[in-house]
């Protein structure tokens, strides 16, 4: 094919996009009929005609940007501003996310059957060097059985206790504590029927420790669980006042304490919760908790 | 280069301003200035005898689309974009996909008016060269032979070429070599005698 007469220019591929556009003004040619303009105001009646026709709405402007890409960068524009904000939320979330679980388990396990909340907050700090309180003015078991409605169990490992007293609780229920004292310090117990509204909340800096005191198993199949809190422990708890309705909320650092409950045959509900505290060893814990058994 | 639309000035956005307002007179001024380049895209495009009734509803769609223009945009590429649509659609339902037959049949027939070619014997070397540049097109994946297309054949500037395909503009920059190069592989005869890179 002769290309050479008048076509020298051309130099193949650079030559290409002036070729392709003349290829494109060569379609225009096509249409219009009777010329460019000819064209153009046919095509703007049909078009209005049509509009006009099917009453196609005044298109309004959304307000900013519209769709699903729009929405993005709205999306995106707000994550940019708020980024250190989102960020801080998200860590927070996380950390509750990681740290939560068993002390929600904790939580919610108590609830149950236990009547102690246990709070996970790292900025609780015990103050140091607290000692378990000691019981007071002792009552006999057989006073504090009549006062608070449920016979008080005595852990076999820790023998005749030195003190008893009773404590009101609000809703009319009753504290029974019992106090020994060991190598110049108070071992104590508190026993009360559990039930659903916590009386103690403890907030812990780290999670306790579930124990199984491996006894005789619930009927559900699980063995006696126990917390153990090894570290001391902000602890708060109801207070009622001689008049034996107005209660307050007080707290104190706890040291280690186990938690467990106990069946009690002859109490409404089934089960005793104790807590012990001032025992420093959980091996010790767990003997004096398991020998309520032996008690029975 | 200008093209004949491109030779009207429009202040687009204040037009868009007007129909928005209220004032579907004002979308006339649009429809002039656009005719001509949708009507080439469609035809481009492969739709054809329809091409009029193809750039009609888009027309009509983009009217109905204007509240979502962006403002500040440019209205071509918007434009040619629902008319590349429009086609796509029209072509495939009514199963019309033009042939490479009908397209150079049709470009035989236009080249009359083409007015550089008055001499027949210049004419006729254009529709063959014509027909060549089809075919090569035709030949090329879809991504080549639009971007080849927007960028040259409607004579868009890769800005807006990259807005009408919605591609970014690197993309359209590389595909657009590669498209020129492939092109260029499937044009032999119109290569230079002395140019032999065929195993580019």
């Amino acid at each position: 094919m002769s290309v050479s007469d008048g076509r020298e220019s051309y130099e193949g591929a650079p030559q290409l996009p002036d070729e392709l556009r003349a290829l494109g003004r060569a379609l225009d040619a096509r249409h219009g009929g009777g010329g460019e303009a000819g064209g153009s105001e046919s095509m703007v009646e049909r078009v209005l005609a049509q509009i006009l026709a099917e009453q196609t709405p005044v298109p309004v402007q959304e307000a900013g940007p519209s769709g699903i890409r729009a929405r993005l960068r709205t999306v995106r524009r707000w994550m940019r501003m708020r980024r250190r904000a989102l960020v801080a939320a998200l860590c927070g979330l996380l950390t509750v996310l990681v740290l939560t679980p068993p002390v929600r388990a904790a939580v919610f396990d108590w609830f149950g059957f236990g009547g102690v909340e246990v709070r996970y907050d790292p900025s609780a700090v015990p103050s140091a060097g607290a000692e378990v309180p000691g019981c007071g003015r002792s009552v006999t078991l057989a006073q504090a059985r009549e006062r608070a409605g449920f016979e008080p169990l005595v852990p076999d490992a820790l023998g005749v206790p030195d003190a008893v007293t009773v404590t009101g609780e609000p809703q009319g229920r009753f504290l029974v504590s019992l106090c020994w004292r060991e190598d110049g310090h108070t071992v104590r117990v508190d026993e009360y029927p559990a039930r659903l509204d916590p009386g103690f909340v403890k907030t812990v800096r780290e999670p306790p420790e579930w124990l199984s005191l491996g006894g005789t198993a619930s009927p559900d199949g699980v063995q006696d669980p126990a917390l153990w809190f090894a570290r001391p422990h902000l602890l708060s708890f109801w207070l009622v006042d001689a008049d034996g309705d107005r209660h307050t909320r007080e707290e104190r650092t706890a040291g280690p304490t186990l938690l467990w409950t106990h069946a009690v045959g002859g109490v409404p509900g089934g089960d005793l919760t104790f807590r012990l505290e001032g025992m420093g060893s959980k091996g010790r814990a767990v003997e004096i908790a398991k020998s309520l058994d032996r008690d029975e | 280069m200008k093209t004949r639309e491109g030779g009207r000035i429009v202040d687009e956005a204040a037009v868009i301003a007007r129909v928005r307002a209220g004032e579907p007179e004002a979308y006339a001024e649009l429809v002039r200035a656009h005719t001509g380049i949708a009507l080439r895209a469609a035809a481009a495009l492969g739709a054809g005898a329809d091409a009029e009734d193809v750039v009609q509803q888009a027309f009509v769609k983009a009217y109905g689309a204007l509240g979502r223009f962006r403002d500040g945009a440019a209205f071509r590429p918007w434009l040619l974009s629902i008319v590349a649509n429009e086609t796509r659609n029209t072509v495939r339902t009514a199963a019309r996909q033009r042939t490479l037959a009908d397209r150079e049949a049709a470009f035989a027939e236009a080249e009359p008016l083409i007015p550089e070619s008055a001499d027949p014997a210049v004419a006729t070397l254009e529709t063959e060269r014509r027909a060549a540049l089809l075919s090569a097109l035709e030949q090329l994946s879809e991504e080549h032979r639009l971007v080849v297309t927007y960028r040259y054949l409607l004579d868009m500037d890769e800005p807006d070429t990259a807005q009408a395909l919605g591609w970014p503009r690197g993309t359209v920059k590389s595909r657009l070599n590669r498209a020129l190069k492939k092109l260029g592989r499937l044009l032999p005869d119109f290569r230079p005698r002395e140019g032999g890179d065929e195993r580019e």
